[in-house]
């Protein structure tokens, strides 16, 4: 398996990002069906599912090399992203554990590991060949590293990751790398209880989505990690759509029509997945996200058509939660022109191998 | 108080003893203090009187209440009589706190440090719904926030201030209202008075 990195595009400024057709395909579509509510839609995290992007724990694909430097940009800017409170550290070195030992075995021509021991005290060699990076460090010795080892290896990672303490029956957000993130933060959330960080949102309390979710979560074991799918919209492809950065990002959603929609307005599908860690009983929670436009998902007859009926059936509240207010009318004309009204079958797959002409060609 | 459907917001209570309690430390923002409510405080705190302390804080001088009263001038009184009572306090203390929600949180916060755990802290709201509010853009905190919409101290931009609540920093987050349109800023109403 060969992945052609596209290491010089944006996600911010020009916005040069754009997806292959096979990375269209293997698009992680989120609505089985003409109509979506929040439901506690948690599945084990096995290494299959309707995309190839399940085929692997930690999935790296073309988008890598450009991520990880919008990361670094903007950690640049604001190093806040990157928060672990004290008692986290041995979470950190969990985390960095699980992700070297899963890329370098799921990605060996990528990258590497090489260890003298498991345990803390021996030396381990890192090698990424995508960012040219090559370390040798004490595993279990923070001082080996160029920064923190959460901080250290979430930099060679695509998607957020958020490391939640688990104590009196709850979970508690105690640290996080989140450049990436649809609009909630950090900064403001760190610290917070399962049902404090998941305050704003509407509609899923009342339904008790979030104490039967918790309530699973705590019972999560080792080594049988679990995932679900999450989205929102973003205008442009861009990953920065944090409060933090509100006032950049927020006047393009001014800025939608129903001519540009297909360019401009994106699905932002998060694969979220949570992981017991082994030495400190924490929960890793990376927030995988993949973005695609108007334009890439219409190129699937069934995916355009079915966006069309799940946003003009949305709840009002989770129209004004999710931000879409001030442009869906232009991204629902533009997707009103993709549907016929035909049956669509349940499911997400594509149901299709190659795609649709691009409608801009 | 004011109800919220976002589960961030705290809920607050009435102050009652714990009688499993050894020591006792009622902590009050004396602008809270209505007519009778010393009184009232002594009453229920009767159970409890010689094991407890009570710090006035910004209250005239001339009231007693209930316990041994201390009179503190204001609010940084307290966080630094924290700040030096390391020794003091231990598990089986009990903390009790009455004041607008800036002041409970910057109290319980204080508290926290030296060690008093949430299940040894009773907080009850009195007095104004004014509001201690977090930019998300700079990160800046504006005390005293009244309007529903408030320009921040640190960058100017106009904040829409919302439910979402972090004990943390004890604030209610704020977010830019006109990023999307600029200038165009809704009527602002006073909300938290």
């Amino acid at each position: 398996m060969t992945i052609a990195f596209k290491p010089e595009e944006t996600f911010r400024g020009d916005y040069s990002y754009r997806n292959s057709d096979a990375a269209i395909l293997r698009f992680p579509f989120p609505f089985p069906e003409d109509k979506y509510m929040y439901s506690v839609n948690i599945e084990p995290h096995t290494r299959s599912g309707p995309s190839d992007i399940f085929l692997r724990p930690f999935d790296v694909d073309e988008h890598y090399i450009a991520e990880c430097r919008d990361r670094a940009i903007t950690l640049e800017r604001d190093p806040g992203r990157y928060q672990a409170l004290p008692h986290m550290m041995l979470a950190q070195w969990d985390t960095l554990e699980l992700l070297m030992e899963n890329l370098s075995a799921d990605y060996p021509a990528l990258f590497s590991l090489t260890k003298e021991g498991d345990d803390f005290g021996s030396r381990w060699t890192w090698i990424n060949r995508p960012l040219g990076i090559e370390q040798s460090f004490i595993f279990g010795d923070a001082d080996t590293l160029p920064c923190e080892p959460f901080e250290y290896i979430t930099r060679q990672a695509q998607g957020d990751f958020a490391i939640c303490d688990q104590r009196d029956d709850n979970l508690y957000m105690d640290a996080g790398m989140v450049t990436a993130q649809a609009d909630w933060s950090l900064e403001f959330d760190v610290g917070m209880s399962f049902m404090e960080w998941h305050g704003p949102v509407p509609l899923a309390h009342q339904a008790g989505v979030f104490e039967r979710a918790l309530k699973y979560l705590l019972m999560l074991r080792l080594g049988q990690p679990v995932r679900r799918l999450n989205w929102t919209m973003s205008i442009n492809p861009r990953l920065d759509t944090s409060p933090e950065t509100y006032p950049e990002w927020g006047p393009d959603r001014a800025s939608v029509t129903p001519d540009n929609a297909g360019d401009k307005v994106h699905l932002r599908v998060e694969l979220q997945t949570l992981w017991r860690l082994p030495r400190s009983n924490a929960i890793l929670f990376p927030i995988r996200c993949y973005l695609a436009s108007l334009d890439d998902l219409a190129r699937v007859p069934k995916w355009g058509k079915r966006l069309n009926r799940v946003l003009s059936t949305l709840p009002p509240q989770l129209v004004e939660y999710k931000g879409l207010t001030r442009y869906l009318p232009a991204a629902l004309e533009w997707l009103a022109k993709h549907d016929d009204g035909a049956e669509l079958p349940v499911g997400t797959e594509a149901g299709v191998t190659t795609l649709t002409p691009r409608v801009s060609d | 108080m004011m109800h919220s459907d976002i589960t961030s917001r705290p809920t607050y209570r009435a102050l009652e003893p714990d009688l499993a309690g050894s020591k006792h430390l009622l902590v009050i923002e004396g602008e809270t203090l209505l007519t009778g409510r010393l009184e009232a405080l002594t009453d229920t705190f009767a159970p409890v009187n010689d094991k407890l302390h009570t710090w006035l804080v910004g209250a005239p001088t001339a009231s007693s209440g209930p316990g041994k009263v201390w009179h503190l001038e204001k609010l940084v009184d307290v966080l630094d009589l924290f700040a030096c009572a390391t020794r003091d306090y231990g598990m089986g203390d009990r903390l009790y706190v009455q004041g607008t929600e800036p002041f409970l949180w910057s109290v319980t916060t204080a508290a926290s440090i030296i060690g008093f755990g949430p299940n040894q802290v009773q907080l009850h709201h009195a007095g104004s719904l004014r509001r201690r509010v977090w930019c998300t853009h700079c990160h800046t905190l504006t005390e005293n926030v009244t309007a529903s919409i408030v320009p921040c101290a640190g960058c100017g931009r106009h904040l829409l201030v919302r439910d979402h609540f972090s004990r943390r920093l004890g604030a209610f987050m704020g977010v830019m209202i006109d990023a999307e349109a600029p200038g165009a800023i809704p009527a602002i109403e006073e909300a938290f008075a």
